[in-house]
């Protein structure tokens, strides 16, 4: 797991980030266990409160489940809520390119030729 | 999860010619490391005594771990670092080890030369050293106290200061120290450590409790008061206008940054600003600041 401490993005929502991803690509399976808290937050040189921060954003996603005294679990995916977290990342890298876009001056035809072209080269690759 | 706490206080006061400690209330979360911060003469030494029994003569009631009466358990369960030689000057590290093994049921003398060692004493030259605590720098008294206190199996520990005489290192390698000492402990082990320089050991603190004048002035988990301030920064025209807005402001020739309260967030609306998640430290200092101005 990478950590970055100047990123702008805190802490707790790149190592939620991760978890997440780890666990919608199927790496991280149901029923398995996440790292201890007070574990994690020594190996990644971070307090406890934000890698405790980290697993109650995973919670409040329904992603994991925590156990009194246990830790917290991965929990079962459904593939419709699957495609909705996918759809939802989708959306942000998008929101993204727009205004990336607005700063660079290219208009919204142009971004989406941009979109097609790159779908094209992505699919003859 | 959070809600056990390893101290709670009560009407805490103790009064000094021209200064007062005056604590109404006050849980300290069990399982986690809480820094007191504060600026030199804040009370937080004073506060840290009284907490280690060093000084008795303070009005209000201390509860440790959670209703436990017998005082030679709570002697044995805690272990307290301060600035004070309270080794003898003359004592070469070996015989620091052996007294310490006569004070405290669980001091582990092997622990205490491993983390001598980790902690770059040389170990072959201390069983032999014939040089006395004293005539250690204030950089190698501290490693010493340090190990000496993290040799023996607690459940809490008191740290009056501990970061200020190591050099950049040695602050890391005591970050990762208490982080260990808390993993160990699995939710029962707590460490409650001074400092004024909270930079350091930001990566460490979970739970925060700022001290001005020998009150509390504000308090929380790390990650809670850093949604409770935002970190705002602007252009000059709409300084005016922020200064009325920010819990704290600053303005240069380049335009001006604060902290707002993330309630009055809204108020800013329509200026031209950008706004960050501010860190420990730059709220401390605003919240240090507001309340030196204020007395």
């Amino acid at each position: 797991m990478r950590i970055m401490q100047n990123s702008g993005i805190p802490i707790y929502q790149q190592i939620a980030g991760q978890f997440q991803e780890d666990i919608l690509s199927g790496k991280l399976k149901q029923g398995e266990y996440l790292p201890s808290i007070r574990g994690l937050a020594k190996d990644l040189r971070i307090s406890v409160i934000t890698t405790m921060k980290a697993y109650e954003e995973l919670e409040k996603n329904g992603l994991v489940t925590a156990v009194q005294g246990k830790g917290y679990y991965v929990n079962a995916q459904d593939s419709e809520m699957l495609r909705e977290q996918h759809i939802r990342k989708m959306e942000e890298y998008l929101i993204n390119a727009i205004s990336a876009a607005k700063i660079a001056n290219v208009s919204n035809s142009e971004l989406i030729d941009i979109l097609k072209m790159l779908i094209e080269t992505e699919e003859n690759a | 999860m959070y809600k056990e706490s390893v101290i709670k206080i009560k009407d805490l006061s103790k009064k000094f010619k021209g200064f007062e400690l005056n604590i109404p209330s006050l849980d300290i979360p069990k399982g986690f490391a809480t820094a007191l911060i504060g600026e030199n003469g804040a009370g937080k030494s004073t506060f840290i005594n009284i907490l280690a029994g060093i000084r008795l003569d303070y009005k209000g009631t201390i509860d440790y771990f959670n209703g436990e009466k017998d005082e030679q358990l709570i002697r044995e369960n805690t272990g307290y670092t301060g600035p004070g030689n309270y080794f003898m000057p003359h004592w070469t590290i070996p015989q620091i080890a052996s007294a310490s093994g006569l004070l405290f049921e669980k001091f582990d003398k092997d622990k205490f030369y491993d983390i001598c060692n980790m902690l770059g004493i040389e170990i072959s030259g201390i069983k032999k050293n014939k040089k006395g605590f004293n005539k250690l720098s204030d950089g190698m008294k501290m490693k010493v106290i340090l190990a000496n206190v993290f040799a023996r199996e607690t459940k809490m520990l008191l740290l009056d200061e501990p970061a200020s005489p190591l050099d950049p290192l040695m602050r890391d390698k005591l970050c990762q120290m208490i982080r260990e000492y808390i993993e160990k402990g699995d939710g029962e082990n707590s460490v409650f450590f001074s400092t004024h320089n909270i930079t350091d050991m930001e990566n460490v603190t979970d739970y925060a409790i700022i001290m001005e004048k020998g009150k509390i002035v504000e308090q929380g988990f790390s990650e809670d008061l850093k949604e409770k301030y935002i970190l705002v920064k602007g252009d000059n025209e709409d300084a005016d206008i922020a200064k009325n807005i920010l819990f704290s402001f600053q303005k240069s020739s380049y335009g001006f940054e604060g902290l707002c309260l993330a309630e009055d967030a809204g108020k800013l609306a329509g200026l031209n600003i950008s706004k960050e998640v501010p860190g420990l430290s730059q709220i401390s200092i605003a919240v240090m600041k507001k309340y030196t101005k204020l007395a």
